[in-house]
């Protein structure tokens, strides 16, 4: 589904990245952890296309309305309420106006915002704003979703009720994601697999490793599992490694 | 209200002081004589031309200025080519005092209704082009990313992003345009006219009727006001989708 071949990309005459390789299969949930700096931000923009690589190859077997992008801010258009900024992405895609406000509104149902269609940004608590963030994304019913620490200025409870949203949806739906986290524990919870970066600049793929808990997963009941506990270790080990930082 | 107050209290003083003898009439008349001749003027139906000259001088400039300055102000924010060509002219246009451009527009357009059409347009046209101008580099460079990822292209990021990100600015230089577009209007007159409220002040400074010249005063204030009001409706039904305790300008 998303093939990245031998990436290289920097903003300065050093490359952020370089050698890159990953992928993800179809319907596949991925996570990309690393040292903060290691460029992990920077990988999905040039995925996404809003960067554009130095050298390498990036291939996916899906059309470009197909992939989805969920930052780290909720970046609502706040002139629009939250139905249009749930519809937006289908507007864009041609559909008619009524037919994408409708189309809106039963993902807002979806995400538990029923009712709260005609509020601005600025009227919804931020766990709302987030909803309404995963909701516009999700309504374009992407084959790929991007997601940069999406949920990361959230408190610990509405992360979890969130993720475990997100987490439903995203395998009742099929959508194939790769996600930024600094969060291991996270990480392993949600993950079928999990790449470490190392630490930059020429940061690459250092580590690769695969999640066996089964689907359809619950992502606070999975962290009682036998293996959980020794997979975060190694993990942790691990990223220790790459990163000099973290051991000090 | 404290406002309504204090004004009222300064009117009530300067008729008080009138009334006593201590400002001479023909210098300063007292508030009740202005409004005296400003209701002769309505009654006699003298003010009506030169009211709808001048309005319409001041309402075309104003219109046309905004279009003009807010299409070149777009065209200048998104091609380096035309924002080289228009910045040095503009920014030259902002340092000077515009109105002295008056007789030369005077010259080419006549002393019909264009030359002041101009003058006001073209003091409106750079206080927008500079509005707009600017606005469009404060536009937050996340909710571009946002909707460029969503698929949208030029025109969706103007709909959705610049325009609404540009009403802020642009609604809050509007009430500064009003003013402009009248003292365009009324300068105008001033330089050479037949008709208009510039022309009517000229008139009345040329035959020392201070009580003629505050009353025409007086009724451009109240004028401009009313559009300052309208523009604060406007102001807040377009931008309802700011948090409240941000306020207007």
């Amino acid at each position: 589904m998303l093939r990245v071949k031998d990436l290289r990309l920097g903003y300065g005459p050093v490359p952020v990245l370089e050698g890159v390789d990953l992928e993800v299969g179809e319907g596949e949930f991925v996570s990309l952890v690393g040292p903060s700096g290691s460029g992990k931000s920077t990988l999905l923009r040039a995925i996404s296309g809003l960067l554009r690589p130095d050298a390498g190859e990036i291939q996916r077997d899906f059309a470009p309305e197909e992939l989805g992008f969920l930052f780290q801010e909720d970046a609502l258009l706040p002139w629009r309420t939250a139905r249009e900024n749930v519809a937006l992405g289908l507007r864009i895609r041609g559909l008619a106006k009524g037919k994408a406000f409708a189309e809106a509104d039963t993902w807002l149902v979806r995400l538990g915002l029923a009712g709260l269609g005609d509020r601005f940004p600025h009227e919804l608590s931020g766990g709302q704003r987030k909803r309404v963030a995963l909701a516009q994304v999700l309504a374009i019913k992407p084959r790929l979703l991007l997601m940069d620490e999406p949920l990361a200025s959230l408190d610990a409870i509405l992360r979890t009720q969130v993720t475990r949203d997100l987490l439903s949806l995203v395998e009742a739906e099929g959508i194939a994601v790769l996600l930024v986290t600094h969060d291991l524990e996270e990480a392993i919870a949600l993950s079928d697999r999990i790449y470490l970066l190392s630490k930059g600049p020429k940061a690459r793929i250092t580590r690769e490793y695969r999640i066996p808990f089964p689907r359809p997963r619950d992502p606070v009941g999975v962290r009682a599992e036998p293996q959980f506990g020794s997979l975060l270790q190694r993990l942790w080990r691990d990223l220790e490694e790459v990163s000099p930082c973290v051991a000090q | 209200m404290r406002r309504a107050v204090i004004l009222a209290g300064l009117l009530l003083f300067w008729e008080v002081l009138a009334a006593l003898g201590w400002v001479n009439p023909l210098y300063a008349p007292p508030p009740h004589q202005v409004v005296l001749t400003l209701l002769d003027l309505f009654q006699t139906g003298e003010i009506l031309p030169h009211l709808q000259a001048t309005f319409t001088a001041a309402l075309l400039g104003l219109g046309g200025g905004v279009l003009i300055g807010g299409v070149l102000g777009l065209m200048a924010a998104f091609s380096p080519v035309f924002s080289d060509l228009l910045e040095p002219f503009m920014l030259l246009l902002n340092a000077i005092p515009r109105v002295i451009l008056a007789p030369l527009f005077v010259i080419w357009l006549g002393i019909g209704l264009a030359s002041k059409v101009a003058l006001s347009l073209i003091l409106v046209a750079v206080l927008i082009f500079f509005a707009v101008y600017g606005g469009v580099k404060q536009v937050d460079p996340r909710l571009l990313e946002r909707v460029r990822t969503l698929g949208g292209g030029r025109s969706w990021l103007l709909k959705e992003v610049y325009l609404p990100s540009l009403s802020a600015w642009v609604l809050s230089s509007l009430k500064v345009a009003v003013g402009f577009a009248f003292t365009g209007a009324v300068v105008g007159e001033f330089v050479a006219s037949s008709r208009g409220l510039g022309y009517l002040l000229s008139f009345a400074q040329s035959t020392y009727n201070a009580r003629l010249s505050l009353a025409l005063i007086t009724l451009i204030v109240l004028f401009v006001l009313f559009l300052f009001f309208l523009f604060g409706r406007l102001e807040n039904r377009l931008l309802r989708w700011r948090p409240k305790n941000q306020g207007g300008f």
